[in-house]
Order: structure tokens, then sequence, then C-alpha cells
């Protein structure tokens, strides 16, 4: 062992990069943690890519559906993917607080808040991944969709809001439970259990009275009917949501929805995760 | 200006735990100061709160004149800390894990590359640095993060409990590596430990903490000197503090004597050995081991934490 004083020469280090740099800085260190965790990135797409593919199409064939259906149910599935996506990142908060360097990033001259934006960052990178996965298999399957310019803005929209939301809920959830079995137990209750209610294989109507005032509350919901308003050119979600007659007032209210969900939760995530950091 | 002030500090954790009671102490710049404790002292609470990871509930402390609540970026700017825990990103490879320090301490990354491959070398773990962390071993992976933590060049370096679970051979490398941090004069680093051959080895000054309070605070060379030159060591077959009263009654035990099990320590202070042996003797006490020795930092500590018989006796 030699000594340190003796050999380490060490520079001064200079101060003063932008501020955005931390926050650069956090996001690829949590890409290359999920790079290195390959389960993150493929597990969440099975299932999805499951029902665009092979369910739809079993269902369009058993009921005597047109090919409509398929289209509807692969948007939908959209739906199951950002869930389970933005959960599957929250697991990485859990690893990174028992087994990895949360603590050093805590100690570091850096707003607490960046630590949640960084993975924020990510986990949007993978869920549009993802995203463009599930349909691009959807259209080599020969799903088709009608999308114009305007309509992919809405669909990225609702798509981009709706994760933000969600990863707010993993984020949050994954500091308040103490242990990854406590935290995976809660995922079907969070991620799977609305999707069925939210319009995703059948529309909402056809829900029990009560049941379809409860689907109208979620997020999901909203942005289900945005993401086929724009994918599919398809309103039937919106006006059963809000039965009005314009169209694009009832996107922008949806996207309000959404919206609202998206700022509420990253706000309660940061809250959570700085009033948890510190004891 | 002090490196470090700690004034009234205090931490009650929510349900009433008192796990720091108002504690005061000052490090000087480039001093390498101990604070040493059993465990549950108040040691990691007390690094917690200097480096903004555990809210004070009473008191202030100052890093380099920083008040580490009011302007707790500014505090953790001048500071780092290594943890008694292995806190690393184990999926990536050392060189990674010590440029993301760079990074978030806002070194340039061109000095960064400099640090980081000077302070591998003198570590001694340049053939590791690029492979992943996971395949570490424990004392790799302490230079690794002691190496971590001087990359930004920090004016305060806190190591709590940096050897705890390492093989003996492994721990003394890394207190070596420690030691030669000693010579860098424009570095304070506070070390806690539970280690009293670390403390004072390492330390300029060592308080000792003891259920949240500091109960002495010195130089390794003045705390033992409250000792006196020589101690007497009983292992009494039968009971202690009747033994301790016999010894008291005869002018050899002082309000300082302590016991751990049924060993009794007797601090002698002016009192020569020869005449505390013959006082045993005399006594008739039941004893199985009796004799003098030198005393340690082991005993100042044990005197402080351990149970005190005076006023049992």
């Amino acid at each position: 062992m030699t000594s340190l004083a003796n050999t380490a020469v060490l520079p001064q280090p200079r101060r003063g990069l932008p501020s955005l740099a931390p926050l650069v800085t956090l996001a690829r260190r949590r890409l290359q943690l999920t790079a290195r965790t390959p389960r993150e990135l493929v597990v969440p797409l099975l299932t999805p890519v499951m029902f665009a593919l092979v369910i739809a199409p079993a269902l369009k064939q058993a009921l005597h559906t047109d090919g409509h259906y398929e289209s509807y149910v692969a948007l939908g599935t959209v739906g199951l993917l950002i869930p389970l996506n933005t959960m599957f990142a929250g697991l990485g908060v859990i690893v990174d607080r028992e087994h990895g360097a949360q603590r050093e990033l805590l100690a570091a001259p850096v707003p607490r808040a960046l630590l949640v934006l960084g993975n924020l960052l990510v986990a949007l990178a993978v869920t549009g991944l993802q995203l463009a996965v599930l349909i691009g298999a959807a259209l080599a399957r020969g799903i088709h969709f009608s999308a114009s310019t305007a309509g992919v803005v809405w669909f990225v929209a609702a798509a981009l809001l709706f994760a933000i939301g969600m990863y707010g809920v993993a984020e949050t959830l994954a500091n308040r439970v103490p242990k990854q079995e406590e935290y995976i137990a809660r995922v079907p209750a969070i991620a799977i259990l609305p999707w069925f209610l939210a319009g995703s294989l059948f529309p909402i109507d056809a829900l029990p009275s009560g049941l379809d005032w409860f689907a109208k509350v979620l997020p999901l919901t909203h942005g289900l009917a945005l993401m086929r308003y724009g994918l599919l050119d398809d309103s039937s979600g919106l006006h059963a949501i809000w039965r009005m007659h314009s169209t694009t007032t009832m996107a922008a209210l949806s996207l309000a929805v959404v919206a609202a969900f998206a700022t509420v939760l990253t706000a309660v995530s940061i809250r959570v995760f700085t009033r948890s950091a510190v004891r | 200006m002090n490196a470090i002030e700690v004034t009234k500090l205090g931490k009650t954790y929510p349900g009433g735990v008192q796990a720091v009671r108002g504690i005061d102490f000052e490090v000087a710049p480039g001093e390498v100061f101990g604070l040493l404790g059993p465990n549950g002292a108040g040691k990691s609470t007390t690094v917690g709160m200097l480096t903004t990871t555990i809210r004070p509930t009473s008191g202030t402390a100052r890093l380099a004149g920083v008040d580490v609540t009011k302007h707790p970026l500014a505090a953790r700017r001048v500071s780092s800390v290594v943890f008694q825990d292995s806190v690393v990103d184990r999926a990536l490879t050392g060189r990674r894990n010590l440029e993301i320090h760079a990074r978030l301490w806002s070194v340039e990354p061109r000095d960064a590359a400099d640090t980081i491959g000077g302070l591998v070398d003198a570590l001694g773990f340049a053939e590791l640095v690029d492979r992943p962390v996971a395949g570490y071993s424990g004392g790799e992976r302490r230079r690794l993060e002691i190496a971590r933590a001087l990359v930004s060049q920090p004016r305060l370096l806190f190591l709590d409990e940096p050897t705890v679970g390492l093989d003996p051979r492994i721990r003394y490398e890394l207190l070596d590596v420690i030691a030669g941090l000693r010579a860098r004069s424009d570095m304070t680093i506070l070390l806690t430990t539970h280690y009293l051959d670390e403390a004072e080895r390492l330390c300029d000054r060592i308080a000792i903490i003891h259920a949240g309070k500091i109960v002495a605070l010195d130089t390794p060379a003045a705390l033992l000197a409250a000792l006196g030159h020589e101690i007497l060591e009983l292992r009494v077959s039968g009971d202690v503090p009747t033994a301790l009263k016999a010894l008291r009654a005869r002018g050899v035990a002082g309000d300082d004597t302590f016991a751990v099990g049924s060993t009794l320590t007797v601090p002698l202070h002016d009192r020569g050995g020869s005449d505390a042996l013959a006082a045993v003797e005399e006594l008739g006490l039941a004893t199985t081991a009796v004799g003098t020795r030198k005393p340690t930092l082991d005993d100042v500590y044990l005197r402080l934490t351990g149970g005190r018989l005076a006023e049992a006796a």
C-alpha cells in the first residue's frame, strides 16, 4: 500500500458547470443502471405486446368484430404498458435505496428534486422506446392506424403526461414502502386493475352503472380516449366521458385532466422523496 | 474560522428517542477529529446531521462557516462522506462511480480524469477501476469509496466507521490510507469509530460520545493522562461491589474505578502498583487474577461509556 499523501498530486477542482449538468449526470446514471437490467426493458413489454398481437386478433375472430377492434385494443394496451413500465422503474428507486448509491447522491450538492427528475427522464425515455416497439409491432402485424400530424401530437401529449403521472405514483409508492416485496404486491392494484375499467378492451359505456362514473375519474380513461382520438380519429371515448358536442373541447378537457394528474403526482413524488430522504 | 462548529446540537426522532442530546464541539481546519462511542451512542446521527441527511431538532452545526440547516447545498459542496455501509452503484464500474461524484460536485471533466487517475493509483486499485463494482471485495469497495470522497477535493471529509466489517489486513491497509490523508493539511477529517486503536492512531483529538452526550473531549494523550500512569486490574470471583467497597475503604480505589463483568479496573493515579497489590493481598479479596499495567484508551472509553461503580459501592 502506497501512501496517498506521497503519490496523489490532485489538481484543484474548478467549479461552475451549468445548472442542468447535475440533472444530465443523474439521468445518465439511471440510464446506465437500467441498461444493465434488461428485465426492466423487456418484461413490461411482454403483456401489452401479447394483447396487441395475439389477444386482439383472437377476439376479433372469435367475436366477429371488424378490423377496428384490433386497433382499438392495440392502443388500449398502451394503457397497460405505461403503468407497468413506470412501476418497474419505481423498483429501481428501492434498489437504489437498499443496495445502491442513493445516500451518496443525497450527500451531493444538488437539489434532491433532481434525483426524482433524473429518474423520471429515463422512465420516459424507456417508455417512449417501448411504445415505439409496441406500435411498430402492431403495424407489422397489419393493425391499422389513421393518424394526422395533429393526431400524433394528441397521442404523444396524452402518453407523455400519463407516463409522467404514473411515474409520480411509482416514485411515491417506492418511497413509502420499505421493501421490494411490499411494492410488488401493490403493482397489480395500481397498474393492472384500472386498465380493465378504463376502456382498454371495451367502451366504458359497457360498464355496470356506477363503475362507469369511477372510470371517468381515472386519468387512464382520459389518456386512452385521447390516444384513440389522436391515432384512430376515434372520439367515442371522449364522448363517453364528457357527452359534449365539441370534440376539441372534450380533448382539451381530458388533456387537462391528464396534465393535472402529471403535475400533482410529480409534485407529490418530489415531496415524498425529499421528506423520506431526510429523517 | 473553524472547519466544524457544533453548538447544542440535538436530534430527537419521532417517537421520542433522543439520539443526540445537545452536543458541542469545534474542529479546526486540518484537524483529524474522532467521534468515539459504542453502537447507538449517536455517532452516525451526528454525521447524518452534519451531512444534511438528518434534520437536527435543536442547536446548530456549521461546516466551514456554513449553517447546514439553512444552507444545506453549500454545506454539501465543501464536504464528502464515506458511509458506514457500502454505498455504491454495483452495476457500474468503479471509474463511473468516481465520475458521477466528480460531476455532481462540479469538478471539471478534465480535472476529474486527472484526479481519478491519481487516486486509483494511490489507493492501489487501478487494475480494477474499469470493472463493475459488483465484483469488488469489501476492502476494494472501501478503497473505491474513499477515492470517490476525495475526487471533489473536499475541505471536510466524514468517515463514518470506515473499517467496520473488514478483515484485519484490509483494515490495516485502510488505516494506512487514512493516515496518509492526514498529511494533507488543507483537509479536515471527522472520523467515527468504536475501534479505539483507530482513534488513537489517527486522531488529533477525540470526543467520546455516550447515550447522545459527549462525555470527554481531548487529545488521546490527555485522555490517557487522566487515568494516571498505572492501572490495577482484578478479576473478582465474588461480589464485585463488595470488593470495590473494600478497595475504597482501604484507599486503593477512587471514584473512577469501573467494572466490566467480573473485572474491576482501578486507576491508581499517584498510588504505586506494588502498594496496591499488597493492599489487595492484605484485604484477602476473592480474585482469580490480579495485576497492574499501563492504561490504554480502552480504559478511558470503558470508564466513560461503561457502568461506573462509584455510586454502587
